[in-house]
Order: C-alpha cells, then structure tokens, then sequence
C-alpha cells in the first residue's frame, strides 16, 4: 500500500486539505433517519467502541459487537463490557455478513490487519466507518468499490463522548466522506445521522474530508496538545525545583495549572486566558511567549512538513513493526521524570494563583496554541479545522495532566498521538534550553515581584491589541458563538 | 447579669389534653462577664407547639414528668392565650354583675397599674403606644392591637428577669413595631428574652439562639452565627407555612399523551446480571398510574438498578422485557422518548450536576431533561422556574451559581428541576441521602407537598422507616 495523500495531483491535495465547513443545526432535522432499522456492527469495543454504541442504542438504532473468537471464548475484557451493557456479541463471521454498517474503532495500528480482514466478510454495498482517517489516508487502504466509507471522528475522548450525551449534549465531532467510496451518495446522509446518533450534532459538527482530518489531527496532538504540555511540564518543573521551590508545590501548581489556565482558554480563548493575569504579568507573558514562538517555529514547521510528506507516519509505522520499541522506551522514560514522580503537595492554590504563579505556563500555551493554528494555516489548511485541532482541544488534554498527570494524558491518548508527543519533546526541550536559562521563579512558580500593577499605556495597547487580532482569535470568536447558542454552560 | 442557666430536661407538659410538649430538652445559658447572654428565638409552623412551649416557660400547663428548673421569680409573657384570657376574664366581671347598673368594666389604667412596678416608664410607655386617650376605656372595649398594646406595658414595666413575647409584632401599627423593635434592642442588654415569631426575617438582630419546634418537640437548636443553618431554618418554615401551589407547566410543551388503560411502567421477569454476580432476578412489577410506590431493601440489593431500567440509563434495559409509557424497549425509540416522561432525583444525579451555571437555568434543564442547559430557553419557562423558586423559598437567589449552594439546597433545587415539566412518573431515589436533619425536613416537606397535588405517580426509593411519606400506599421490597 502507499500513500494515498502522495498519489494525488497538488490541486487534488490542496482541494482535500481545504475542506471544513461547521454544519448548522437544522442541517441534522432528519435525525438518525438514515440508519434506523439498519444493522450495525462495531469493531472494537475499548472506549470509543462502547461509548459510541451505548450512545447509538439510547438513540434508537440497532447496535451489536463483532469480537474476535478467543475475545468470546476466553470472556475478554472487550467481551464483557459488550455483554454487560447489554449488546449482542459475535464472532466477525456471524454478525458482519448481514451488517448494513461496520464502524471500525480499534486503534490505528490495527486497522490494516481488521480491514483486511472483515472486507471478504462484508455484504454488497454495506458501510465502513472509521473515526480516523489514518488508515485510508497514510497507509493507503483501498476498500472494495461497492463500500460506502465515511468518517465521524468525535473531538473527544470515548468517556466523554458518553458523558456529554448522557447529560443532554454531546461533542463536537468531524465527519467525512471518502470520495473515492461513496458509490450510491449515501455517506453523507449516513455519517450525519451518525453524528446525530452520538449526539455529536448539538456541540457542532464540522464536515471535512480524510485528508484535512488526518494532516491536521497529527499537527495538533503532536505540537501543542500533546508535546507542549509535556516538554512545558518538565521544564517547569525542573526550573522550579532549581529556584529554590517546593517540589511538591510545583508538582501540584503544574498538574492542575494547565487545566486551570486553559479553562479560561475555553471560555474566551487565548484573550481570556491573558486577561486574567494583571497587567504587568500580561505583558511579561506576551514577550516570553513571542521569544518562544521564534525559537519553537522551525519545530513547528518539521512537524507539519512530516505530516504532510507521510515521513511521520513512515517512521512510526516502522516502529509498529518493530513492536513499538521507540514507543515503549520513551514511555518508560517519561514515567521516571523528576516531574512524574514527584506527589503533588496538599497546599491550598486559588484559582487565580494558578495563573499569577504561573505566567511561563500561559506563555507556553498562547506560543503553542499560536503557532500550531499559524503553520496549519500556512499549510492550506481551513482555519475552523485549526481552531478545532489546537486551541479547542487543548483543554480537553489539560484535564487528563489534572487527573494522573502525564501517565495519563499519554494513556487516553492514541499510540499514534503518544508516539508524535514524545517526538516533539525531544526536539524540544533541547531548543529551550537557553531559553529556559533565563527563566525565574517571578515567572513561574512566584509570581511577579512588583511593587505595584503599574504599566505603560502604550504597551498595554500594543499588546492587547496583538492578542486580540491573533487570527486564532477572530475564528475562535466566531465558532465559540456558534457553540454558545447551543450551549449556554459552554 | 443573668444568673443561672435555665433547664428544661425532658420536660413533658400537658395543655388541658389539648396539646402536649414532649421530652424537651432544652438549655438557655446565662450571660457572663464576657460572654453575651442567650436571647432566644422559638419558630415553628402553626400548630407546631412554639406558643405551648414558651407558655410552659412561664409556668402554664402541667407538667407530666421531666424537669423544669432555674427560672427567675419575675417572669411576664405576652401571648394572644394571656390577652384572651384576660379579655374572658373581664367579661366574667361583666356576667358576674348582678347589679342593674351598666359595667364599663375595669379600665385601661388600672388594668396597667395593677401590675405596674416602675410609674415613670409606664407612663412614658402609655404616652409613646399613644394609649394616653383609652386610659378610663374599659380594658375590653379595646379594639385587639391596643389590647395587645396594653399587654406589652404590663409586662414591660413589671421590671421582668425572664421577658417571653409570643408574636409580640402581630397586629401592631408600623410605628410602634419600629419603636418596639428598638426598645427590646436596649432591653436585650440588660433582661434575658425568649421571643416566638413565625418568621425568621423578622428575626431581631439580638437574637443568639433559635429553637425550632415540631408536633411539640425541640427539634433543632441553631445558633444565628451560623449563617448556612440559620438560612435552612428560614427555608424550612417557609415550606411549613406557606401554602404550596404547585406551579403551572409550560402550556407550549407538548407531551405525547399516555394511553390511560395501559400501566406506567411493566417489567416481566427483570433479571439484572454481570459476569460474576446477579443483582436480581425474575422481578414483575407493574406501576399503574396514581400508584405511589415506596421501594426498600439493604444496600446492593438493586434499588438503584430497578429504577434505571425504568429510565432507560441501565444498558440492561434492553435485554428485559420492559415497557414503558407504552414503549416496550429496544425498538427503535430513543431515551429521551422515554425520559420526557420522568421527573428523577438521586443523589448520583446530584454528583452529576457539576456544570457551572445559575440556579434558574437548572430548574429550566428539567424541561429538557439536561444536565445544564443547552437550549435557548423560553420566557415562560424561566417565569415557571422563578415560580418553583417562589415555591422553594430562594426566589431571590435566581441568578447564584448551582455550585454555590449548599447540598440541601442543591437538593431542594433537583426536585423542582424534576416536577417543572410536570412529569407523570416522578422517581425520587434515596432523595435524603447525605442530608443532614434540618435538610431532610426541608426535603421531606416538600416531596410531601408534591404528593399531595395529585397530578403525579411518585417512586419514592428509601430505607430509613422516619423517612415515610404520608399518601404512598404500595411498597416492594428487595433484597
């Protein structure tokens, strides 16, 4: 298989790569019209697998789980989450050939390997659904011309995917239709009553293709979803320790500060996050976070250009096929960081503290979340698909730090997210090295040391003015209104 | 200042059969050199007990067993009992008089003097009510406010060491209200009070203590610095004493109708069952409409777990056989098909409700049978939510955010969410776990109210027998 970006014409890829629209709502007034009655079968049963099918049952559709013959006879794990919550359970050979629609939610590395293998086993004209395009895109999957192959890729992970519907809601999720398989049109009409089915239309659903969804999806994770939390982690934590500070009170400030600082992030995005720091402290952190976008650009544009080229994914699945290796090493590396292994304290920290002690963590997330939404732009993709893959997401990364740290940021996470995580962090923090000799505990850890909140007018304009004009913003202003009308809470 | 304690130890004490105060205990602290005295306040609902009880204070009623001890020898109450004992006592006068002559009965001044231990201020006092013109009226031709007002000179120039006011602003004049508010502000300081008011906002500021009483006991005993139980207190009587009218529904909501033969809810032979254990099995159960049901059982016996297959939030929902609101599961129909149908509180729920928003907006979320809101919601609905406010006595905390509230008024606040859309199912699932006393009183009194209006089938889930609701009749028992 090769490369299916790579064997398209430029004019093909910059098509694809443009591809994003946010959907309105009474676009989805059909409901799950499109598959009521149809029989669909999920593959996979970890926790996007579960979720989304308990999801799709409670809204009415018919749902069971094609496990594998020793899942069943030995009662795995995937078999008794399948049978507890209710669902009909078979081997592949029993429930696929009368399947309508196959949803494929196992981990990417699996996906050649079940494809292959369920693909004989499909009826005429069914459907596959994937929630993430690497499979088709990177490796190159050619499914057979009679199959419907759409996409919906829900932007969270499967525990709130349940969690949201639960509750009346739902996330926001990303669907597609792979052209080169939509042989009677009904892809669109199935993926949107898909993400009806999940709930996914009331928190906003942005229609895009596999390739936009895959080359931004990698670029987001990797950079700052992922990769700047955890190389800002380490430094941090490290710089903490070295000024002198508690180590326990800096492991607790980093744990939950991310999660603290970038709910204000979700709220009014990096202007909000800004705003709440005083004035001499917003400035400080505009110019710390100017350096750092200078010195971390050309990172920024490796990691996109890799995507782009497949070297990314070329070398990742080389570790696939060397049993994860690269990935099991540095896992165990993180796993014995000075930051990971320090308990976080039981002091008290206010929620403002977070952000007055906290600066460089600020700085950190507005030159991540900036950079990325700039080289994703740059690289021709849509600026509502950048939004959603850098600064939407990153709260929702910064709350699994908050749970079990990076330990669990990194198990929530894809293999493929990980593996682009830890790339990054290697890269990285040797390029803040002389950055970060610099740094002082008024910064990160203390809080600025001023007599008073004083500032120069002038600057204060300049600077707030450059955050608020950030094109990350004006998108953002836009698609959180969209999300207000429907979401009051946000 | 004040010398001794006051000590009331299960003290029982009968009103001529009429009513009975029983096993009250009950301390009133004498103030110190550096400690302020106590200055007590009795509320309750009406017919609770509170006048009984500080009528006992002064001496009325007998005492069946307990103790009652440390009271001063110079005690004065003034109660609506004490003034229509005395108006009945003139009258007698009047019956009494064989004589051919028209009695004016005993007047004003004398009725004041005759008690009277300090002239000067009664004087002053007569002068301030503006009782000066009634002085030579006879005492019963008084109209009730200057009765009251007559009472409330006697006692207070009877240079009293125990001062006990029953509803002492009752029936009096704005002006004199004011000034009688001040005057038992400068007498704090130097005479011990036991007040009796029906509302807690007319709370005078010195006031320490409130004792709350219920069906003739001390139920709870509060210090006003404590802000929280103070506020539950006040909540409490609200719900006690004011009429419930359970608020309209949105006439705009349209709910598929219910057809009227068909049971509420049927589950035939419900099996609840994981890999290593079986929560129950065989369960046929059938809740017609306008059947109350109380379920019990010990914990883990599947309480929790029966009413989710009920909602639909149990994935073993559909692999019963279950119908519900004429849906037999697992065809085709969605959960929220069924949820439109069910009011449900649970402590779960509770821990659930973490979003950030107003209290009005999680009343308005039972319309949509969300958890926060996430529709833009109708000016009717946010005017039916203000009702149940009204109805909660916190309509003045509309806009505070749900996370702010205290755990009872949290749950006071999911079961107004649950009633809004006027379910026909209500399911209240352990709806006082965790709640302290005064909450589960709160809780209680207000399930209670709700049960009452009729309009709703209530599943009502607990295990504490003095939890009992009166009206629900039918009871499964699990485990």
């Amino acid at each position: 298989m090769t490369n299916y970006f790579n064997t398209l014409p430029l004019r093909a890829q910059l098509a694809e790569l443009g591809k994003c629209r946010f959907m309105h709502l009474d676009e989805f007034t059909e409901g799950v019209d499109a598959l009521m009655g149809k029989k669909i079968v999920v593959i996979g049963c970890g926790a996007q697998g579960l979720n989304q099918g308990l999801n799709l049952r409670d809204s009415g559709l018919d749902v069971s789980y094609a496990l594998r013959e020793a899942a069943i006879s030995e009662q795995r794990q995937s078999w008794k989450n399948a049978t507890e919550n209710g669902f009909a359970v078979g081997t592949y050979e029993e429930l696929l050939p009368t399947a309508d629609v196959v949803l494929n939610l196992t981990p990417d590395k699996q996906h050649t390997n079940v494809v292959e293998t369920i693909m004989p086993l499909m009826k005429q004209g069914a459907t596959l659904s994937y929630s993430h395009g690497f499979n088709i895109v990177e490796e190159g999957m050619e499914v057979r011309d009679d199959i419907t192959v759409i996409m919906v890729a829900p932007k969270c992970p499967g525990s709130e995917v349940r969690a949201e519907y639960v509750r009346g809601f739902g996330v926001p999720t990303l669907i597609a239709v792979h052209e080169d398989n939509d042989p009677n049109g009904e892809g669109l009409a199935q993926a949107k009553a898909y993400a009806v089915g999940t709930g996914g239309h009331k928190a906003g659903v942005l229609m895009s293709s596999f390739v936009a969804e895959v080359k931004s999806d990698l670029m987001g994770e990797q950079t700052i979803l992922c990769g700047m939390l955890q190389t800002g982690s380490l430094l941090c934590f490290d710089k903490m320790v070295e000024e002198g500070i508690d180590p326990a009170y800096a492991s607790k400030l980093i744990q939950y500060g991310w999660e603290t600082v970038t709910e204000a992030l979700k709220y009014g995005g990096v202007t909000n996050m800004m705003d709440r720091l005083s004035n001499p402290a917003k400035i400080r952190a505009f110019d710390l976070a100017e350096e750092m976008k200078d010195i971390m650009r050309p990172l920024y544009q490796k990691h996109q250009d890799d995507i782009m080229t497949g070297a990314f994914s070329a070398g990742m699945m080389d570790d696939w096929a060397n049993d994860d290796a690269k990935l099991l090493g540095w896992r165990a590396d993180t796993a014995e960081t000075a930051f990971e292994k320090t308990e976080a304290g039981d002091m008290e920290i206010s929620e403002q503290e977070y952000f007055d002690n906290g600066i460089l963590m600020v700085a950190m997330v507005k030159a991540g979340v900036e950079l990325a939404f700039e080289t994703m732009t740059d690289a021709g993709i849509v600026a509502d698909s950048a939004y959603y893959e850098s600064l939407h997401e990153t709260p929702l990364i910064a709350n699994t730090i908050a749970r079990k740290k990076l330990y669990e940021m990194n198990a929530t996470i894809s293999d493929t997210a990980e593996y682009g995580c830890y790339l990054y962090n290697h890269a990285c923090v040797p390029l803040l090295a002389d950055f970060m000799s610099g740094i002082k505990s008024d910064v990160i850890g203390k809080g600025l040391d001023v007599a008073d909140n004083g500032v120069d007018n002038a600057r204060l304009i300049e600077v707030n003015a450059a955050i608020r004009s950030h094109p990350v913003e004006e998108i953002g202003a836009v698609l959180r209104g969209h999300m207000a009308d429907m979401k009051q809470i946000v | 200042m004040f010398d001794s304690n006051i000590t009331l130890e299960e003290l029982s004490v009968d009103f001529d059969g009429r009513f009975q105060l029983a096993d009250v205990t009950w301390t009133i602290e004498p103030g110190h050199a550096t400690t302020p005295a106590e200055q007590w306040l009795i509320a309750g609902a009406n017919g609770s007990g509170k006048s009984a009880l500080a009528a006992a204070l002064a001496g009325e009623g007998n005492i069946v067993s307990g103790t009652l001890s440390g009271l001063p020898e110079r005690i004065a109450l003034v109660s609506y009992e004490r003034q229509a004992e005395l108006i009945a006592a003139e009258l007698r006068k009047d019956d009494a008089d064989i004589l051919d002559v028209i009695s004016e009965g005993t007047p004003v001044s004398e009725i004041i003097s005759d008690v009277s231990l300090d002239d000067t201020l009664a004087e002053e006092l007569v002068a301030t009510l503006g009782i000066a013109p009634l002085m030579d009226r006879a005492f019963r031709k008084l109209s009730t406010g200057e009765t009251r007002k007559v009472m409330l000179i006697r006692a207070l120039t009877s240079q009293p060491e125990l001062l006990i006011l029953d509803e002492p602003f009752d029936g009096l004049d704005h002006d004199s209200r004011l000034w009688l508010q001040g005057h038992l502000a400068t007498l704090a300081e130097t005479t011990r009070m036991v007040l009796v008011l029906n509302r807690l906002d007319e709370c005078p500021d010195f006031i320490t203590n409130v004792a709350y009483v219920e069906d003739g006991q001390l139920v709870h005993q509060v210090d006003r610095a404590d802000e929280r139980a103070f506020g539950e207190l006040g909540q409490l009587l609200h719900l006690k004493t004011s009429e419930l009218e359970v608020p309209r529904a949105d006439p705009a909501a349209s709910l598929p109708p219910l057809d009227p033969d068909q049971p509420l809810v049927r589950l035939t032979g419900a099996t609840v069952r994981y890999t290593e254990n079986v929560v129950f099995e065989n369960l046929d159960w059938t809740i017609e409409a306008g059947q109350h049901w109380q379920v019990s059982g010990p914990n883990g016996s599947g309480k929790t777990c029966l009413l989710s297959l009920i909602t639909g939030d149990h994935p073993q929902c559909y692999v019963n056989d279950i119908s519900v609101f004429g849906f037999q599961r697992g065809n085709g129909e969605s959960i929220w098909q069924i949820k439109q149908y069910i009011g449900y509180v649970s402590t779960a729920l509770q821990w659930e409700y973490r979003v950030s928003t107003s209290l009005r907006n999680v009343i308005i979320s039972g319309f949509y049978d969300s958890i926060g809101l996430y529709t833009k919601s109708s000016d009717v609905q946010k005017a039916i939510a203000d009702d149940w406010l009204e109805v909660l006595g916190m309509d003045r905390r509309a806009d505070e955010p749900f996370n702010k509230l205290s755990f009872g008024e949290q749950r006071l606040a999911l079961i107004a969410r649950a009633m809004v859309k006027h379910p026909p199912l209500l399911i209240l699932d352990e709806p006082c776990l965790g709640l302290d006393d005064m909450n589960r009183q709160l809780v209680l009194a207000l399930i209670e109210r709700i049960c009452r209006s009729g309009e709703v089938t209530v599943l009502y889930v607990n295990h504490r027998v003095d939890d009992a609701i009166p009206g629900i009749e039918n009871h499964l028992a699990l485990g």
